[in-house]
Formats: structure tokens, sequence, C-alpha cells
């Protein structure tokens, strides 16, 4: 079986949405559960405010979120873009 | 696996342009709408002090939004954004929704949708800044800490049209991508009801909260 140059830059395209996805989960899975964890904590000091500090951690958690969803779309333009 | 990022266009020429219409969004986010003028419709059709229950729930909307729009911005101003805040949340709730019915799929699952509501509250934005401060001051926001920080205080403001945009629509588009290729693995057994319900309602009421919530606070910055 021959490889070509598209079947090389398709199979590269196809490596790097996988790196991409892989080391970019990383940063918000740490930020995520830190941020839970701060809260948890501030919600055992504060046990009558776990209502404001479950929303600001949902808010704060889906913003720090957003450097996997860019990775997540680098992603998606590799596997679906890049022919 | 074949319906995976396929979505059904019309496309024409005219006058050489090629112009591509998503129809599965335009239906979607028609039936949206009028499902929200329904709702105002049901809401207020009866006002009352004993309310009925579309009532109650508009209510509910609309105390949160104000008492979160109040603390935001000042009184007045509050009262100019309330009304666009409030609607934006509604709307952005019920097309994150909307894809947990069978046939049916999120206008927000399209980035023209999310891009589109980015730069309308981009412009809303800058015009209550301009609106407040003067386009003098406005101007001299750019120039704040010193005068070569220019360039990136400009990349700063169009980067965070880019970034909201895109958490909203990765998010749902990511959440509708694993719904579909976990489906395809399990044979649609079991397992779809409880993705639907976190990546649809849990998910898509947080990022609309989300959106909604950054909208307002970009509005806030350039106001104060």
């Amino acid at each position: 079986m021959e490889i070509t140059g598209a079947d090389f830059v398709r199979g590269l395209a196809l490596l790097g949405a996988g790196l991409a996805m892989g080391l970019g989960a990383i940063g918000p899975g740490v930020g995520e559960g830190y941020a839970a964890g701060k809260a948890c904590e501030a919600i055992g000091r504060k046990p009558e405010e776990a209502g404001l500090l479950t929303r600001t951690m949902l808010v704060g958690q889906a913003v720090s979120e957003s450097t996997g969803i860019y990775s997540l779309v680098v992603a998606l333009l590799l596997m679906f873009v890049v022919k | 696996m074949e319906e995976l990022g396929k979505i059904s266009v019309w496309s024409v020429d005219v006058a050489g342009l090629h112009l591509v219409f998503n129809l599965t969004t335009i239906y979607m986010t028609l039936s949206v709408m009028g499902i929200l003028i329904l709702f105002a419709f049901l809401a207020t059709r009866n006002k009352g002090i004993v309310p009925n229950t579309f009532q109650v729930i508009a209510e509910i909307f609309v105390d949160a939004f104000w008492k979160l729009t109040r603390d935001a911005l000042d009184e007045d101003m509050a009262k100019t954004y309330f009304p666009m805040i409030c609607a934006m949340f509604m709307f952005l709730l019920l097309c994150n929704w909307i894809g947990i019915l069978p046939f049916m799929d999120e206008p927000t699952k399209d980035l023209n949708t999310t891009l589109g509501l980015g730069i309308m509250g981009f412009f809303i934005a800058h015009y209550a800044g301009i609106r407040t401060k003067g386009f003098k001051g406005y101007v001299k926001e750019y120039f704040q800490p010193i005068f070569f920080m220019m360039p990136l205080n400009v990349i700063g403001e169009i980067a965070k049209v880019v970034s909201i945009s895109f958490r909203l629509y990765g998010n749902i588009m990511g959440g509708s991508i694993i719904i579909l290729v976990v489906s395809y693995l399990v044979y649609g057994l079991i397992i779809p009801p409880f993705l639907y319900a976190f990546f649809g309602l849990f998910v898509g009421t947080v990022q609309a909260f989300v959106f909604t919530m950054l909208t307002l606070v970009y509005i806030s910055v350039q106001v104060k």
C-alpha cells in the first residue's frame, strides 16, 4: 500500500486533533477541580450561603472551561475541515 | 454516524455571490421565537393578583434577572438594558433545551447564531459606553495605562466576542457529538436519556446563564 502526501496530511491532522483535545483537557480539569474544592471549603465554613456559592462556582467553572472548549473547536476543525 | 457534522443547507447564487442558508438553524430559531411569543401571550393574557401558571413562571424570570441587572448596573440604566438581558436568557435557554425533543436541533449548535448574539452584545456594550462617557472618554479608555497599550486593548475587546460565542457553540456542539457517539456505541440503549439530561438540560442552563451574565458584565465594564 502506497502512502501519498494527502494521506500523510490527514493522519497528522487526526494526530493533532487527539493531541489538542488531550492536552487541552488538562487545564480545565485542574481549574474546575480547584474551584469545586474551594467552594466546598467555603460551604463548610458558611453552610447558609450554599445557594450563592454553588451558583458562583458553576459560573466560574463554565468560564474556566472555555480553554477546553477552544481545544475542542480546534480538534473539530482538524478532523472535519483539514482534508 | 453519517449525520455527524451534516447540516441541511440551501445555497443560491445571486449577482455573483454564493449565498448559503442553514435551513435547520432558521427553522429552529423561528420555532423557538414562536414558542416564546406564545409563552408571553399566555403569561400576560389574564393578568391579576392571583396569577395563572405562566404568569408565575414569567414573574420568577423577571424577578431574578431584575435583581442581577440592578446589582451590575445602576437603577435607571438597568431599566434600559433589563428587557434585553431577560429576553436573551429566555431565548438561549429555550434554544439549548429544544434539542432534547426528537427531530429538533439546537439553533446554538450553529456558530452563526452564537456569533450573531455575541456581536450584538459587543455593539450594545460599546453603545452604552459611548452614551455614558461621551466619545472622548470612550476613546481615552483604550489608551488607559500608557498610550502604546492601545493595540492590546483593541485585541482584548475583539477577543471577548470570539470567546463568548465560541464557548456557547463549543459546549452545545461538543455535547451533541458526545451524545451521538455514545448512542452509536451502545445502540441507543439505556444511557442516552441521561446524557440528554446532562448535556441538554444542565449544561444548557449553565451556558445560557453564563452567556447572559457575561454580556451584562461587558456592558457594566464599559459603563463604569
